[in-house]
């Protein structure tokens, strides 16, 4: 019943429905097309009969050495598509691409410290909260840093907890 | 010439450091002080006189600033082999070309650069990038195969190959060139191999577009198929490129391949069964449709019956085998895939829609408590008659109630319920109080689920959001039949009361953006949907919900600052795409770039696009119009609307998009030009989602006519103006112009256009709008049409006055003329208008835009003959004749003046009775939802939810919802609407007193 496909820019158009959500950022059109530009096997979207769009997931790939990378920006799920376990599979996708196409170490997310339903769900998908970042959200709430190890982090060092909680400009990537 | 080491265009970089830290830190009048101090250094750099240029543009001196970039520009092309020239030094002037406009520039330093310096990549990219920006396919080609044959790289063969597709799709190339195309990558690949996934992809696709079907499949399985990395979307293009060779066996075979690696593909399911009834029709699907649905297809199918009953045995069997290997359960296609077998079944006219019924409960069984259920099934009810409909829906009450329980699962699956019998259609058909007594079992339903959501967070969805919505389609459907505002007060009282307990439900939103609108509480309406946060691309499929309405209100810095968002947002985007076109090139993403030319076109032929550039300026118009001086500015500054007249002339030719994500809008009002409250009720047979495509059709044909049309306005307004002055001025100066004649001919060629797309021949509008202020003919038009009338009636006495072409058997002058028809309709309205308490005031807009448009041209008409009449510093001597005449135009203009006077002065005193009792409107709006004696009318549902409300105080919901529960008023919610709507008509009161007051002022200089 789910179609996952990658993302194209008409589907920019055709999304409505699942940005009206207040917890789901619309961006400007120069994000979402660097990511289209740039790493289009990050970007997908599944469909329903009907082409209704369900949800969609944007990232990315990046680092150097063992920190090569995959980056989860954005994965949302329509209301109407909600408790159908969409996320995980599109999360997975993105995980595979990660560890199969780009041979990345680990695959990374940001999450607002307060968003307690989704930093569940990320836990139940392998994740583990690697570091805190102070006021990262607009200078005000902290963000955590979660991480889950690819198969070629053979010994899951990506993971291993930071100690002490870092300030935004101590990140390495954006 | 190339950038040496720790040289940045020649300069050391040491000395141009603290500029650019100057411009980063925005300190731009320090940069432009360290830059003339560089330039004293290096007077001739042309790197020292881009960055000059770079600071003046920022701090906004566009002037200085080209001036200065076309000296650099001067110096660069000289055949001067010691000026420094590097990409550095070329790309800093580009950016300050580009933000200039004047793209052609920059790419005439950079094409100079490459012939200074031939074979040179940096600069030859350079300029690659600058006929991206002008969107030049054919030297993008030329440069991009200049580049292949010097560096011998596989990407800019391909930038060449994008850049011959780019002219056949969206330049005007021909398809021959693809054979060009393929011949240079052949070439290629025999000499030197592919090495890059997406080179594949545009091989493949280039081969697709000639329908080389073949080819392509022998290139996906041979040697080059090794780049698409993932396994199976490799088999997904295998089997739609076989499908499109017609080898559907082979294609269904690859298909089932797919579906074993991703039992949930529907849109995969749905090409394998295409395959094997040999029908390609799934593959040639219209690409994104946003609102278009498809009707049922009727099976034209070409197999024999015994071959489909096969067939359908052998997609039943893999069905069966793909359940057994599944171990989730979760996986909806393939519960789905039986359901859709028999729906193809029953078109080929062997099915047993029995069979059907069934696997539909089975599926609610399984899945009915989803959200998603009734829009999964959505199309297998539609090959269902009534009598099968009406008998699943009797056996799913039947199962639900059977397995009730107090869950979120049995919740969701009363939501089904209701959603199915609405979709059925089952509900137009119901008695007043059923349907009212369902909307309360929902409310209640609401309520008393309330509890399921203690442990939420606030960001989350609740259990059983839908009913609110639900409940609410309901109500305005009552209001529809029985015309008591009670219903639609009750519709508003429980969505408000949805976002009491969570402030967050878009739905809720979007349905009081268009309560709050039609019941005249624009303010509110507005403020609703600016809690949408609605911005980038959602302004261009969501702003619909509000922009028709603000464009007729008076409301004019909110639809000022909405129009100006949408615009930048539009022209920014217009912008920066060529950039991020080049950006895909660089990061060797060729679909991409096809794609975002072809998006950005999209976007360019917006209708919402062209309507807001039309409309901004008739909004500066309509706000200036009391100071003819200010409009002749404004007028000014469109060309005398001589652009717009440019637009209006192509609109035709342009095929426009329609990009309003239409899905979301409440059933009343399905496009943004149909509302059905606002006309009768159309009867228990009405579903709208039947006549959905005829409905968007229409919307769009008359999109184009309103653009058209609208786009006349300026113009029109513009010569007006001018006649009425050389009317006055032709009678001093016996001898005009030969300017004059000249646009009075062009206004007359604009009224003749004007009442054509009104579908009428000059000489009959003109008839008819006579007929029609003298009495003697009715005009009946919907209120848009009435205003366009009016507007012609305006502008053809401008032209009158001038031309004197038209003169009435009665005697009687076209100043007359408007008059009478100003007066006639503002009267007609305010009367049925009716008194706040009881109407929701649909004729406030067409007042409004009355009073705003064809009032206010007609007044600055009456300005510009005022202003001619009494010229400022000396006066000429005055034949006696033309003193005669001039004083019987000033009686003329004085009469008018007093009619506009008095027509005006009839809606203020109207808006101050509305305005001037706000407690005496409060209490008849809110007791309409007070139940009456006799229990009837509306009443019902809101006694349900004061009750639940109440009973659930006392039950565990935890402490959020209990604080909502009990700080919740509905007065504040009635006392809202009042508010709304007096902010409204205050608005209105003022814009015309402005107007009054004007007048009264132009009457005291005659």
């Amino acid at each position: 019943m789910t179609t996952i496909r990658r993302f194209c820019c008409n589907d920019l158009l055709r999304f409505a429905s699942v940005n009206l959500d207040h917890l789901t950022e619309t961006f400007n059109m120069s994000f979402y097309m660097t990511y289209l530009a740039r790493w289009p096997d990050y970007f997908h979207v599944a469909e329903a009969p009907g082409n209704r769009i369900m949800g969609y997931i944007m990232g990315k790939v990046e680092g150097q050495g063992e920190s090569w990378h995959g980056h989860v920006t954005a994965v949302t799920v329509a209301p109407e598509y909600r408790r159908q376990q969409l996320a995980k599979k599109l999360m997975n996708l993105l995980e595979e691409i990660s560890d199969k196409i780009d041979k990345a170490y680990f695959v990374d997310l940001f999450v607002r410290a307060s968003n307690t339903p989704a930093i569940k769900m990320y836990e139940k998908l392998g994740y583990v909260v690697y570091r805190r970042v102070l006021r990262y959200y607009s200078g005000e709430e902290d963000g955590l840093d979660m991480r889950k190890a690819l198969s070629r982090d053979v010994e899951k060092k990506s993971m291993i907890p930071l100690k002490r909680p870092v300030t935004p400009d101590e990140l390495e990537y954006d | 010439m190339a950038s040496k080491f720790g040289l940045a265009g020649g300069i050391p970089e040491r000395r141009v450091r603290p500029i650019w830290d100057a411009v980063d830190s925005r300190q731009f009048k320090n940069a432009l002080k360290l830059s003339t101090a560089l330039l004293s250094k290096y007077p001739s750099s042309p790197y020292a006189l881009a960055l000059k240029a770079l600071i003046l543009e920022r701090m906004g001196k566009n002037e200085e600033a080209l001036s200065v970039c076309l000296n650099a520009k001067e110096i660069l092309c000289t055949s001067d082999s010691s000026v420094f020239v590097d990409d550095l030094t070329l790309s800093t002037l580009q950016i300050v070309f580009q933000r200039l406009d004047h793209l052609d520039m920059a790419t005439s330093c950079y094409d100079h650069a490459c012939t200074k310096y031939p074979n040179n990549l940096e600069l030859m990219m350079g300029l690659f990038n600058c006929y991206v920006r002008e969107y030049s396919f054919v030297k993008q080609q030329q440069i991009a195969i200049k580049m292949y044959k010097t560096a011998g790289e596989e990407r800019f063969l391909l930038w060449a190959v994008c850049s011959i597709q780019l002219q056949v799709c969206c330049g005007n190339g021909g398809e021959k060139l693809f054979l060009l195309a393929e011949g240079l990558l052949k070439k290629h690949i025999a000499s030197h191999g592919l090495h890059e996934p997406e080179a594949l992809s545009v091989y493949i696709s280039l081969l697709e577009q000639q329908c080389k079907y073949g080819d392509a499949l022998e290139i996906l399985s041979g040697k080059l198929g090794s780049l698409m990395m993932i396994e199976v979307d490799k088999l997904r293009l295998q089997g739609k490129l076989l499908a499109k060779a017609g080898d559907y066996a082979a294609a269904v075979d690859v298909f089932q391949k797919v579906l074993e690696l991703c039992p949930d593909d529907w849109e995969c399911f749905q090409q394998y069964i295409g395959c094997l009834l040999e029908d390609g029709s799934i593959l040639t699907k219209e690409t994104d449709p946003i609102n278009t649905r498809k009707p049922i297809e009727c099976n034209n199918l070409h197999i024999s019956e015994e071959l489909f009953d096969s067939r359908m045995s052998d997609a039943v069997n893999f069905v069966q085998k793909l359940m057994v290997e599944a171990n989730n359960n979760s996986e909806r296609c393939l519960y789905l895939a039986h359901l859709e077998i028999e729906r193809q079944k029953l078109l080929f006219g062997k099915g047993d829609a029995d069979k059907v019924v069934e696997d539909l409960m089975q599926y609610f069984i399984r899945f009915g408590h989803l959200a998603c259920f009734t829009s999964d099934v959505e199309m297998f009810l539609e090959v269902l008659d009534n009598n099968k409909k009406s008998e699943f829906l009797k056996k799913l009450v039947k199962e639900y109630e059977a397995s009730r329980s107090v869950s979120t699962k049995a919740l969701g699956q009363s939501i089904t319920v209701f959603k199915v019998q609405n979709l059925i259609g089952d509900v137009f058909a119901l008695p007043v109080d059923e349907l009212e007594d369902i909307a309360a079992q929902m409310t209640e339903m609401f309520c008393k689920n309330l509890p399921l959501s203690k442990e939420l967070d606030v960001q989350e969805s609740m259990y059983g959001e839908e009913l609110l919505s639900m409940a609410c389609n309901l109500l305005v459907q009552l209001f529809w039949r029985t015309r008591d505002l009670g219903y639609l007060l009750e519709a508003i009282m429980i969505l408000e009361f949805g976002l009491f307990i969570r402030r967050y439900v878009w739905q809720y939103k979007i349905l009081l953006v268009h309560l709050y609108s039609y019941w005249s509480s624009l303010p509110l309406a507005y403020e609703r949907y600016k809690s949408l946060d609605v911005k980038n691309i959602l302004l261009e499929t969501v702003s619909h919900h509000i922009l028709p309405q603000m464009l007729a209100s008076p409301l004019w810095a909110d639809l000022n600052d909405l129009l100006t968002e949408y615009l930048k947002f539009m022209d920014d985007h217009f912008r920066e795409s060529a950039d991020l076109t080049f950006l895909a090139y660089r990061h060797r993403n060729y679909s991409k770039v096809i794609e975002f030319v072809q998006f950005k076109e999209r976007l360019q032929r917006s209708n919402q696009y062209l309507m807001a550039k039309i409309e901004s300026p008739i909004l500066q118009l309509k706000q200036h119009s009391d100071n003819i001086d200010e409009e002749e500015c404004i007028l000014e500054s469109l060309r005398c609307g001589t652009q717009f007249i440019e637009l209006s002339n192509e609109i035709r030719s342009k095929s426009l998009t329609f990009n309003e994500d239409l899905k979301l809008r409440p059933w009343w009002t399905p496009t943004s030009d149909k509302n059905y409250l606002l006309g009768p009720f159309e009867g228990v047979s009405y579903c709208p989602k039947e006549n959905m495509h005829n409905l968007i059709k229409q919307a769009e044909a008359n999109v184009l006519k309103t653009v058209e049309k609208r786009s006349l306005l300026p113009r029109m307004i513009y010569l007006s103006i001018y006649s009425a002055s050389a009317s006055v001025k032709e009678k001093i100066e016996a001898n005009g112009s030969a300017v004059v004649p000249k646009l009075s001919v062009e206004l007359k060629v604009l009224l003749e256009r004007y009442a054509k797309i009104l579908e009428f021949p000059f000489q009959d509008a003109v008839e008819l709008v006579f007929g029609v202020s003298s009495g003697q003919k009715p005009f009946e038009g919907p209120n848009p049409d009435i205003i366009d009338w009016m507007n012609f009636a305006v502008f053809l006495n401008a032209w009158n006055l001038n031309s004197h072409e038209i003169r009435f058997s009665d005697g009687s002058s076209t100043w007359n003329l408007v008059n009478t028809l100003l007066r006639k309709y503002v009267l007609e309205k305010i009367t049925s208008v009716g008194p706040i308490a009881s109407s929701p005031g649909n004729e406030i807009p067409f007042l409004v835009q009355l009073v705003t448009e064809p009032l206010a041209w007609h007044a600055l008409i009456i300005q510009s003959c005022v202003r001619s009449l009494l010229p400022s510093g000396k006066k000429k001597k005055k034949s006696g004749s033309v003193e005669q005449l001039n004083s019987q135009m000033s009686h003329e203009i004085q009469i008018s003046i007093e009619s506009l006077c008095g027509t005006l002065e009839a809606v203020t005193k109207w808006l101050k009775e509305q305005l001037n009792k706000p407690d005496d409107v409060f209490e008849p709006i809110f007791s309409s939802i007070q139940r009456n004696e006799k229990g009837n009318g509306p009443g019902k549902v809101f006694k349900m939810l004061e009750s639940s409300v109440s009973q659930m105080k006392d039950v565990e919901v935890g402490d959020r919802i209990l604080e909502a529960l009990q700080s919740w008023n509905p007065a504040d919610v009635v006392r809202k609407i009042v508010e709304g709507r007096g902010s409204l008509l205050s608005e209105f009161l003022k814009i015309c007193e402005l107007k009054i007051k004007s007048l009264k002022a132009l009457r005291l200089q005659l």
